[in-house]
């Protein structure tokens, strides 16, 4: 990676390594963002997403690695405003009013948005001269929204920012992502829904156990787990031995409820009527994205 | 340091109506208080001190105590909410975070000083030279140092929880053991030596030596200059290890 390309990238993530005592949260990631991208940071808890953000944000210092954000160091994105971060779990001041709470970090920032348009843009300016306490949850993270783009970033990271909202609230909360993407700023969004991943993201960068298992649009991802879902009730199976099946790569029983994830379904069928003939109610599926987001973070913990 | 930042998170303390009642309307009261319930008006110590006007600066002490230990306690808070995290997202430094906090406490000190002072000249006859007055509410302000200083000891080594409790273990201690409560001319031996090490008596010999003559006022800036440097110490390395753990 020579210095004018990672000028001309959003992020540049080169070797990320850091661990806590013998926990590898980051496990050497790799990642380039183009500027104008919308990325999906995908994964289950404790894949190391937001470790990676965390890092990104220049909060964690990384065991290794390089970090590159429109060309300079986390800390100089975060003090020149063009990194904008919503935490996960980031508190807000109980003894002051949204407004407040807003003026105050817009305060700090170099070149901040008036604070009357940054609370607009999260859709809150009605909330201004609530007291932080007397939020909803929704409420809250809409505040964090604001406090994120206050500096006028040009990337946006958002960490798990709709797990605190209802179904409805967190349809709101994209459609104002939506407007802010569409004027072209780059967004890295961690997740673990799916859907949002599906509806929201050009990209999808899935990680497990610290590493990137799959980096790229929807379908390439679905893409990358070749193989088919077989589904079948196996009366009297246990799941070691229909792990040890031929070209099976992870298995969820239920009862007597199977679910395969094959890298060869025609091989594992064969095995499966071959080990238990009583074997019934048989389906084999592509894979949808929850399927290979399945097969792909399940692999591991079957080791 | 950004004067808009600390304009805004003074007025996020002023506001608070705990803030407004023990410190800076609470040493007031105690003041009138006391100078009522002792019938002190008219009496002077042998140092040529009224007791009126020492009653009053005792008081101005205990308000510019109070203040600037609640205010640095509010670390703590911030610290375990996650606010803190929120603020490493902003191009304030740790240290200008820690400096402005030290500034707060500076600046909310100020009103309960000069409240139980207005309160003391206007009704309750404390006479002095307009000279004396800027004299002693300066020193008294400037003195104020060192419990800024413990605020923020405070703030960076206690959990939320703890640091209402340390807080109010602290003043009391500090008043208790510093002669605020008692004069440490009738206090017993070993209570007077233990007043002479606390920076409580010292900020009121600093506020009275405008007054009386022969204040022993080089050991006073002694002692507590040592307890700024030691509080100062601490703070610093506490705020290193803080820093690190990123």
């Amino acid at each position: 990676m020579t210095q004018t390309t990672a000028l001309r990238t959003a992020v540049t993530l080169t070797g990320l390594r850091k661990s806590y005592g013998d926990v590898h949260a980051v496990d050497g990631v790799d990642l380039v963002i183009a500027p104008g991208e919308v990325v999906a940071l995908l994964g289950p808890n404790g894949a190391g997403k937001s470790t990676t953000v965390d890092v990104l944000l220049g909060l964690t210092a990384p065991d290794a690695g390089e970090i590159s954000v429109f060309g300079q160091t986390p800390r100089e994105a975060v003090v020149t405003g063009t990194i904008g971060a919503m935490l996960q779990n980031g508190s807000l001041l109980d003894d002051a009013t949204v407004a407040e709470t807003v003026g105050l970090v817009a305060a700090l920032h170099r070149k901040p948005l008036p604070v009357a348009e940054a609370l607009a843009r999260a859709d809150i300016a009605d909330l201004a001269n609530r007291k932080c306490t007397k939020l909803s949850g929704g409420q809250k993270q809409r505040v964090r929204f604001a406090l994120a783009l206050v500096c006028d970033p040009d990337l946006l990271v958002l960490d798990e920012p709709t797990v605190a909202m209802d179904v409805e609230t967190r349809r709101q909360f994209w459609r104002g992502m939506r407007e802010y993407t569409d004027s072209g700023r780059t967004v890295l969004f961690a997740t673990h829904y799916l859907e949002e991943a599906q509806e929201y993201a050009d990209r999808v960068v899935l990680m497990r156990s610290g590493r990137v298992v799959a980096d790229g649009s929807v379908a390439e991802v679905r893409a990358t787990v070749s193989g088919r879902t077989l589904r079948a009730v196996v009366p009297g199976a246990t799941e070691a031995a229909l792990t040890a099946l031929p070209g099976v790569q992870a298995v969820e029983l239920r009862g007597d409820a199977a679910t395969l994830a094959c890298a060869d379904s025609d091989a594992a069928l064969r095995a499966l009527l071959a080990a238990w003939p009583a074997a019934h109610d048989i389906e084999i599926n592509a894979v949808g994205l929850e399927d290979a987001f399945l097969a792909l973070t399940a692999s591991e913990e079957q080791k | 340091m950004n004067a808009r930042f600390l304009a805004l998170e003074v007025r996020r303390a002023v506001r608070n109506t705990r803030y407004l009642m023990f410190t800076v309307v609470m040493p007031t009261v105690m003041f009138l208080l006391f100078v009522n319930l002792y019938g002190a008006k008219g009496q002077v110590f042998p140092n040529g001190l009224p007791v009126t006007t020492s009653l009053m600066l005792n008081m101005a002490v205990f308000g510019l105590m109070s203040a600037p230990l609640a205010a640095g306690a509010r670390i703590a808070v911030e610290r375990s909410s996650g606010w803190q995290r929120q603020l490493r997202l902003t191009p304030l430094s740790s240290l200008g975070y820690v400096l402005t906090k030290g500034a707060l406490g500076m600046v909310v000190a100020l009103p309960g000083i000069l409240l139980v002072m207005i309160v003391g000249g206007l009704f309750e006859d404390v006479r002095m030279s307009a000279a004396q007055w800027v004299e002693v509410a300066g020193g008294l302000w400037l003195a104020t140092l060192p419990f800024v200083l413990i605020g923020i000891v405070i703030g960076l080594l206690a959990t939320a929880d703890g640091m209402q409790a340390l807080t109010g273990v602290l003043s009391m201690a500090f008043g208790l053991l510093g002669g605020i409560w008692i004069p440490a001319e009738v206090a017993p031996g070993w209570l007077s030596a233990v007043m002479h090490v606390m920076p409580t008596y010292w900020v009121k010999l600093v506020g009275q030596a405008p007054l009386v003559g022969g204040a022993d006022l080089g050991t006073a800036v002694l002692v507590l200059a040592a307890w700024v440097l030691g509080l100062g110490l601490i703070a610093a390395k506490r705020f290193q290890t803080d820093t690190a753990r990123v």
